[in-house]
């Protein structure tokens, strides 16, 4: 009886001790990226003239806390996107943020905002806080549209108005 | 008919548990980023921890998944998926606690309609209960195989 628990308990172990290694090994990029806090690598030289083909999807939108966000905001280093609809922009929104719902992203990408917004800027895309996935799946298409470094404020719109940070209501950024 | 039922349900409810959580798994496999990004969204660990989650966990779903498929140590498999799904009632539990309206990116991660944490909860449980009940009968089934 007690050998066959111990085995169980082998067993048990065996499962995650694989899954560990295979996962790691699987992801090993993918973790080393999110390590090094790269959002996304720079395509090497010889790919630099292609369109974003192989190095924009191996990219990854890195998270950023509040605090993060704020000293890029105050540095105006970044261009802060609203994942969220055009209603809940208008009704708040981060002060400066320019609006890009995922719905109309998700049809393409819109030539205003390519002609706008050069693919060498930082940008920062936040939605409704941690509930929502938005921010992610917006920073992961603007990653194919080729802008290089993204990252997602996962804590959005309820966090920095909760923090007292500066927001606007309308239409405007 | 009852001895039938009693013969191939340990059987089906192996398979049926098994192939759920390859399924699971895999689709995490096919998205790592969005699975760490549902991670994340519980708020339960600091964000690199996220992605080496997101790396991991469907590893185990599939492998745990697919003992119990095979039949092959199919105990272990039970356990471990019994294991995983009472930390998922614990994570979603503390999601309900805290008001955090999230996708509980069990399945299809990102996009699409969200799973309240709620019914994956009560998902959760049926799980957990099919694994207690492969634990409980992986000997007996074995029996019944030989006896077939």
């Amino acid at each position: 009886m007690k050998k066959a628990s111990s085995r169980l308990m082998t067993d048990v172990l065996l499962v995650f001790v694989v899954a560990a290694v295979l996962g790691l090994s699987w992801n090993h990029t993918l973790l080393l990226k999110a390590w090094r806090g790269e959002a996304t690598s720079a395509p090497p030289a010889a790919e630099t003239q292609e369109v974003p083909g192989p190095a924009a999807q191996e990219a990854v939108p890195l998270p950023l806390g509040l605090m993060q966000v704020k000293e890029l905001y105050d540095a105006k280093e970044a261009v802060i996107i609203d994942a969220r609809d055009m209603q809940s922009y208008e009704a708040g929104h981060i002060k400066g943020a320019v609006s890009l719902p995922l719905g109309e992203a998700s049809k393409g990408a819109p030539p205003s905002f390519q002609a706008e917004v050069p693919t060498a800027k930082e940008l920062i895309v936040y939605c409704n806080g941690f509930s929502c996935h938005d921010s992610m799946d917006l920073a992961n298409l603007l990653i194919k549209w080729g802008y290089r470094t993204v990252y997602v404020y996962e804590g959005g719109y309820p966090e920095w108005y909760g923090a007292g940070y500066p927001i606007s209501q309308g239409r405007k950024p | 008919m009852i001895a039938r039922v009693k013969e191939y349900l340990p059987l089906v409810v192996r398979v049926i548990l098994g192939g759920v959580f390859i399924y699971a798994g895999v689709l995490k496999i096919a998205d790592p980023v969005a699975f760490a990004g549902n991670v994340a969204a519980y708020k339960l660990v600091p964000y690199f921890w996220s992605y080496l989650t997101a790396a991991i966990l469907p590893w185990v779903e599939v492998i745990s998944g697919a003992l119990l498929v095979c039949g092959f140590r199919p105990k272990a498999g039970a356990v471990v998926i019994a294991l995983l799904n009472a930390v998922f009632i614990v994570a979603l539990a503390s999601a309900i606690v805290r008001g955090l309206d999230i996708d509980c990116g069990c399945f299809r991660q990102g996009g699409g309609e969200k799973t309240s944490p709620w019914i994956a909860l009560g998902r959760d449980v049926v799980f957990i209960c099919m694994a207690l009940y492969i634990v409980r009968t992986s000997g007996e089934e074995r029996r019944g195989v030989k006896r077939a």
